[in-house]
Parts: C-alpha cells; structure tokens; sequence
C-alpha cells in the first residue's frame, strides 16, 4: 500500500482559449471504504488561480492551509496578488524544504497570468514542477487520465467545450478506478469570472 | 540629574523612570499626527503625510497605514523603520494564528503580541526601545470594532477616539469636546477626524496631499473593508469640513 494511495483522488487541469479548466473527483476513502462524497481537493487561491491537491488527506488540508499563510503574507508585503507562476514556484519550494519527510501530495496548479493566459503546472511530491500548455494531471489513476486527455484534448477549446472536455475525461477515468470518483466538481476560470459544476457520476 | 541614568534602557532612576522610554515618546511627539476614531459601523483613522521633498518616490500605496491581515489595520507615528519591524512582527502573527487555529485572531491577542515584543527592549539586551507609537484598528466577532493605542513602553490601551504624534494633546482636547456620547457614522467621524487634523497641523492648510484618510467598514458578507480615500472622496470631506466651519462662524 503506497501513502499517496491511501486516500484516494483524481485531477486534471486543462487549457483552453482564454481559459483554464481544474476538476477532480469528490471522494474521501480510506483505502476500501469510502467515508467522504464530498472532500474537498480543488482550492482557490486567488480568483484566477486555483490548486488542486491530490494525495494523503491530512496533507491536502495542511497544505491548503499552509500556502493560504504564505500566500496572504506575501500579498500584505507585496500589495499585489500572487501570479500563477510565482504561486507553483511557492509550492515548489514548500514541498522541497520537506525532502526528507514529505508532503504525500502530488498538485496541479492552474491559472490565468495578468493578460489573461493560461498557466498550467503539476509537481510530485518533492516539488519537481513542470509546466504545460495542454493538460496536467493527478491522482491514483493518472494512467487512465492521462488516456482520456490525450485522446479528447484540443487546442483554444472555449469554455463549454472545455467544461465537456474535463467532465468526460474525469468520469471516465474514475470509473475505472476504485479509489477515485463519488461525483465531481468541475472549475472553469475566464476573464470574468469563475463557472463551477457539480458532476453527476456513478456512486460507487 | 537624571543623566546618569538616561543611557542604559534597562535601568530604572531613582524617580522610578525609564528615561530611555521617555526620550522615545518624545521622538514620536515630534511625528505626523494620527487621529482613529470609533465609529458606530466603523473605524476611521486620518494622519498627516509630512512630504519631506517633492522628488521622493513611494514605494508603498502608504507610509502611515498598514494592513495587517484581513480585519486589522494600524497607523504609524514615529520612526518609520522601527516601524516596519514591528508591523513584520503583527502580521507574521496573525497569520500564523490564522493558520494554526483557522479564525482570525483576536484584535486585543494582536495588539498585545505587538506590545510584548515592544517590552522586551525595555526590559532586557541593553537595546534601545522602538520609537513607534501605534493606533490599531480591529474588527471580530467578540468585540465588534475595537481602536487600540500603544507606545515604545509596550502600554496599550482602548479608545472611542484618541490622537497619537505631534501635537496630540490640542487633538485630544478638541475629541473631548465633539466626540459624542452617542457614537458617530463613519462619514461623521471622518468629518471630525479632519477637523483634528486642522487643529493639529494649525497654521498649514489641510489638503488633499497633506492628509490619509482610512476607513475600515463591514461589507454586506460581514468582511472587513479596508479602504484609503481616494483623492476625490478626502477632498469631499475637506471641503464639507470647511464648509461646515465657514457656516456656523458666519451664524
């Protein structure tokens, strides 16, 4: 049994035209059984920039915890919000300055930058980070994940085809993994504002 | 007399005093103004910008208010620099407290953090005071707004309506006087948080440059609102001001 596996979850982030799209999955389990429908794994940090944070529990929160300090001291020095950019060195270094006794979490980090462009990033749990301008993905099932973005993904999708996207790439990966799925929620960040959806998926 | 015992901070005269506390008060006397005042739906602070040369650069949005966290504010009257120490200090604080008990912190728990830092150098390390006086503006849910005023000697206290920097005491005079029983709105107390401010800078013009004028409020969710007029809205106030004074002379 691995520590990142105990748990359970399943995450993608996703570019679009103008836009990002971050969705994962609602369930909370240890190991067989499942104890939560509907855990919390995607946090906003920012109102264009959001980190899901996939693996152990307990880390999930501390961590959310954790970058929410860092982030509003570094919001209080600076007066200005934290870029997206900045935002996954941060956790890249948080994660790293725990290299012999880690975080078990494995994020994805998307965004929009100051002109609106779209900002991906994922990291394992040492804070080995890096950057795309397609998809990231997270989870105890990112083979099946990365399967399904890789087959349905398309370059400047608008934000309801990105939404389709995300939506069908999610609940087909988790259907085929034990440990992730109870429904979803889906985020999808545009210049002027935030559209998010709960996913209907099998409860089981 | 008191000489021999002026320059270690840590000793007593034989008065019982701590003339190295004394001396940093003084510093702060020789400050801009700050006037907080305790509103019925709100807290309002004004201070007086000392613009020192035309060719200075700011670096920050102001060198009196300072945010710090989402409920707290405070005002700066004294060295600036000593300043920016103890605000680091604050907002380290509070939200490391924020993080470690997911609430935010009680005002009063932050100003005495502050405070106790500021002790410290009065009592230990044969290291001067800081030579910062602060007014503190709060909001939680156990006592609702809250302005707070401390000194190098680590003393705080809470206020309806005080004056810290130079000439503090006409400031005082004059809240003694308009303060009301009956707690003013915001708008009232930036009104009365002007007129101070005239007083105290008696003989120079109030202006827009001259004067920062803060309000903190609660926003329809319950969140506090931290807001630095802007140009337009103080030279509103300022001019309701004097208008108020040009009327009631001429009755």
């Amino acid at each position: 049994m691995s520590i990142l596996e105990y748990n359970g979850a399943a995450m993608i982030a996703m570019a679009g035209k103008n836009c990002v799209g971050i969705a994962a999955d609602r369930r909370l389990g240890m190991q067989a059984q499942t104890v939560s429908t509907n855990f919390q794994k995607v946090f906003p940090m920012g109102d264009k920039l959001y980190v899901g944070l996939a693996g152990l529990a307990s880390d999930v929160q501390t961590l959310h915890q954790l970058l929410e300090y860092r982030l509003s001291l570094y919001e209080l020095n600076e007066e200005r919000k934290m870029s997206p950019q900045v935002f996954s060195t941060l956790l890249s270094n948080v994660l790293y300055s725990k290299r012999f006794g880690p975080y078990f979490i494995e994020p994805i980090v998307a965004g929009l930058d100051k002109d609106n462009k779209p900002v991906l990033s994922g990291s394992d749990l040492i804070g080995a980070s890096v950057s795309t301008d397609d998809f990231v993905v997270s989870g105890t099932c990112t083979g099946n994940l990365f399967g399904m973005c890789e087959t349905l993904y398309k370059p400047d999708m608008d934000p309801d085809q990105l939404f389709e996207t995300l939506a069908q790439a999610l609940l087909a990966s988790v259907d085929r993994d034990a440990l992730s799925g109870w429904g979803g929620v889906v985020h999808i960040i545009t210049p002027t504002g935030v559209m998010t959806k709960e996913l209907k998926g099998r409860q089981d | 007399m008191a000489r021999r015992y002026d320059s270690s901070t840590t000793t007593f005269s034989p008065e019982g005093r701590l003339h190295q506390v004394e001396y940093a008060i003084e510093a702060i006397n020789n400050a801009g103004t700050c006037v907080g005042i305790l509103a019925k739906d709100g807290i309002v602070m004004a201070s007086e910008r000392r613009i020192t040369s035309g060719l200075l650069a700011p670096a920050k949005t102001s060198e009196k208010t300072y945010k710090l966290c989402d409920h707290a504010a405070c005002n700066v009257a004294g060295l600036t620099a000593d300043a920016n120490i103890l605000i680091d200090q604050a907002r380290i604080y509070a939200a490391r407290n924020h993080y470690v008990y997911q609430d935010p912190i009680p005002v009063e728990q932050l100003v005495e953090h502050v405070c106790n830092y500021k002790q410290a150098y009065t009592q230990y390390g044969g290291l001067r005071p800081f030579g910062v006086a602060f007014l503190f503006a709060g909001y939680d849910i156990h006592h609702g707004f809250q302005l707070y005023q401390s000194d190098p000697s680590g003393n705080y206290s809470g206020w309806k309506a005080t004056v810290i920097g130079s000439n503090n005491q006409a400031g005082k005079s004059l809240l003694k006087t308009e303060y009301k029983e009956e707690a003013p709105s915001v708008q009232e107390a930036l009104m009365l948080a002007v007129k101070v401010l005239n007083k105290t800078m008696d003989g120079t013009a109030a202006s827009v440059e001259k004067m920062e004028l803060f309000r903190m409020t609660l926003d329809e969710d319950g969140n506090c609102q931290h807001h630095i007029l802007t140009a337009e809205e103080a030279k509103d106030v300022i001019d309701s001001v004097a208008a108020e004074a040009s009327s009631s002379g001429d009755s």
